[in-house]
């Protein structure tokens, strides 16, 4: 082996590490003893999982966030696919600077959209609601769907849809039999990111937050400020799980490395 | 069941069929009423001893909503006309600043009868519109394992971290009550005035060196559990919080010159229900206010209450705390956090 080689994979392994350090704290501090954060920890116990069970508003804002992160997905890629499907090919000005628009909310800082959401969201009568939740969490979610699926759909030569109709397909059995199974992956991706970004969002969530709309991150800092206990780690442990979950399941059904070429 | 593409699509439309737009705005229902509530411990402290005698005096519900006072108050602000929550609990500067907007009602003893033991100042902090509940003092945490002999005052915290003896953790200006109980109380103690905060700054000149800075109340603990700091500017609830939960080597001091009192207020806001009244007065009431205290262990306002024992000897008195004047602190508060992140930078 060179010595360039030794000195990737000495730089490789120190990287990783570093990444993941951090989140292994987390992951033993979660199965702590002790009635506080402390690290190394003095015992071990699941108590801190229990507790999770236990304090009702978790469970509620867990639920809450599944939900919503469903629904900001399906509801960003019924908007999102079509949009992406025609900008992609659009050549004029207008196309790039609809998708300039449609892109901008990656840009933008969550907490601005969340209050200006708030103010108009309840201009327009929505108020603090579940239904308002959705609006906004698929204004942040959608520009993930346009990304991947754009990104994908331009790698497709129109000549295959070209192929298709000229063959005698319908549009719509163009759409369903050749640019579905191609566009696939992208929209898998686009899924994943937008769940995941959902299910995450504070600064957004924060501002429709109520009995019936709070989310888990939104309860999570609300109980971390007050109270001091491992249960947070718990919880993060959990969240963590069902992320790796996700990221198996997509594996399972597209493969990782095709998702990764779409983004 | 084999998982493929299609049965995963399959079950994933169902569900979102299921699911629905279950959200219309919320509104305030005749006979429920929407609370809120810090989390965790706070939670169901509130559900306990207010919350709990509410619904069983009126028959009426109350729900509760987890969160903080600055979206609570941005969700007030955005629907005025019909406010998605009835009772609000606020730090004491946003308090002001929605009695300022005139979005909340005016407390009387005539809505609220147990509001007659509430010292009047703590209605007047909020501009007659709302009251302070509960109260918690900044003053000095230790750690007793490598702190023998603690620091009695704010100019003796400032002299002997200064000098080396000791690092402490304070926090930083991302804390919003910092200006209050932390850069107004030592200005405060050292001589100055909310005109003039130079001693304040002067002083964290001199202890620079032996400084870190806490943005959350978890820093600070984890500042001292991991030995980076010695003692610091912390509250006396959270500490004896701590101490509760089994950390046996943290105590606390209210500094000689008074630590400054950090309040809870409460209030209604405008168009808000009237049975708001019926659960403000269960908040204001002794009894419900005497078991708030002995799970929160923190102070709290009603005149009437009788601490237990235990909670006596931590609960730092009114008389020996310092309220601070928010209204004025409010008026120049930009101007102080300007001055900060020039010259201190955390």
């Amino acid at each position: 082996m060179r010595l360039t080689d030794i000195a990737l994979w000495i730089f490789t392994a120190a990287f990783f590490i570093f990444m993941i350090l951090p989140i292994a704290v987390v992951v033993v501090i979660s199965f702590t003893s002790a009635g506080y954060a402390s690290f190394p920890v003095p015992g071990w116990s699941f108590k801190w999982f229990a507790r999770i069970f236990e304090y009702q508003p978790f469970i509620d804002s867990l639920w809450v966030s599944l939900q919503l992160a469903v629904v900001a997905t399906v509801a960003s890629c019924l908007l999102g696919i079509p949009a992406a499907l025609h900008l992609s090919r659009a050549r004029s000005g207008w196309a790039t600077a609809i998708t300039t628009f449609l892109l901008s909310p990656l840009s933008m800082p969550m907490i601005v959209i969340g209050f200006a959401s708030l103010f108009f969201l309840s201009w327009l009568g929505f108020g603090i609601s579940f239904a308002a939740l959705c609006i906004v969490h698929t204004v942040i979610c959608l520009p993930y769907v346009i990304r991947t699926v754009t990104a994908v759909y331009r790698s497709v030569p129109p000549a295959y849809e070209e192929a298709a109709l000229i063959l005698g397909a319908s549009r719509l059995t163009t759409f369903r039999e050749v640019t579905l199974p191609l566009i696939r992956p992208g929209i898998a991706a686009g899924c994943l990111f937008s769940f995941l970004t959902s299910f995450d969002n504070l600064p957004v969530s924060y501002f429709f937050g109520s009995a019936q709309t709070n989310t888990l991150p939104v309860v999570m800092l609300a109980y971390m400020e007050h109270q001091f206990d491992p249960s947070i780690a718990a919880l993060s442990s959990l969240q963590l799980l069902l992320a790796v979950i996700a990221l198996v399941v997509a594996e399972r059904l597209y493969g990782i490395e095709k998702m990764t070429v779409a983004t | 069941m084999k998982l493929n593409r299609r049965t995963f699509l399959g079950t994933g439309a169902a569900a979102t069929g299921l699911i629905g737009l279950n959200g219309l705005p919320l509104r305030a229902q005749d006979r429920t009423l929407n609370v809120t509530a810090y989390g965790g411990v706070w939670e169901r402290a509130i559900r306990d001893c207010f919350v709990a005698p509410f619904e069983a005096k009126t028959g009426a519900t109350a729900t509760v909503s987890l969160g903080g006072p600055a979206q609570w108050l941005a969700q007030v602000e955005a629907n005025p006309e019909n406010p998605p929550l009835d009772v609000l609990i606020m730090s004491p500067d946003l308090a002001v600043i929605a009695a300022e907007g005139d979005l909340m009602d005016d407390f009387t003893v005539e809505k609220l009868p147990n509001l007659a033991n509430i010292p009047q100042e703590f209605t007047d902090a909020c501009l007659g519109k709302g009251t302070y509940f509960d109260y918690g003092v900044g003053g000095i945490t230790y750690n007793k394992q490598v702190v023998s002999d603690a620091p009695k005052s704010f100019a003796a915290f400032v002299d002997r971290v200064a000098s080396g003896e000791f690092i402490a953790s304070v926090p930083s200006i991302q804390y919003g009550p910092t200006t209050v109980f932390f850069l107004w109380a030592l200005n405060n103690a050292l001589g100055g005035t909310v005109d003039n905060v130079d001693p304040f700054f002067e002083a964290m000149a001199k202890m620079k060196d032996n400084l870190v800075f806490w943005a959350g109340p978890n820093d600070f603990f984890n500042h001292l559990a991991s030995g980076e700091a010695d003692l610091g500017i912390y509250f006396d609830g959270r500490t004896w919080n701590h101490v509760d939960e089994g950390v046996d080597w943290i105590s606390f001091i209210n500094p000689e010159e008074g630590g400054a009192m950090t309040a809870v207020a409460i209030q209604k806001p405008k168009n808000a229900s009237d049975l708001a009244w019926d659960y403000l007065n269960e908040v204001l009431a002794p009894e419900n206010q005497s078991k708030f205290a002995e799970i929160l262990n923190y102070g709290v306002t009603n005149t009437k209450v009788e601490y237990s024992e235990k909670l006596a000897s931590r609960v730092t008195p009114l008389s020996e705390a310092n309220l601070p004047p928010y209204a004025e602190i409010a008026r120049v508060r930009n101007d102080w956090v300007d001055r900060w992140n020039r010259e201190i930078g955390m």
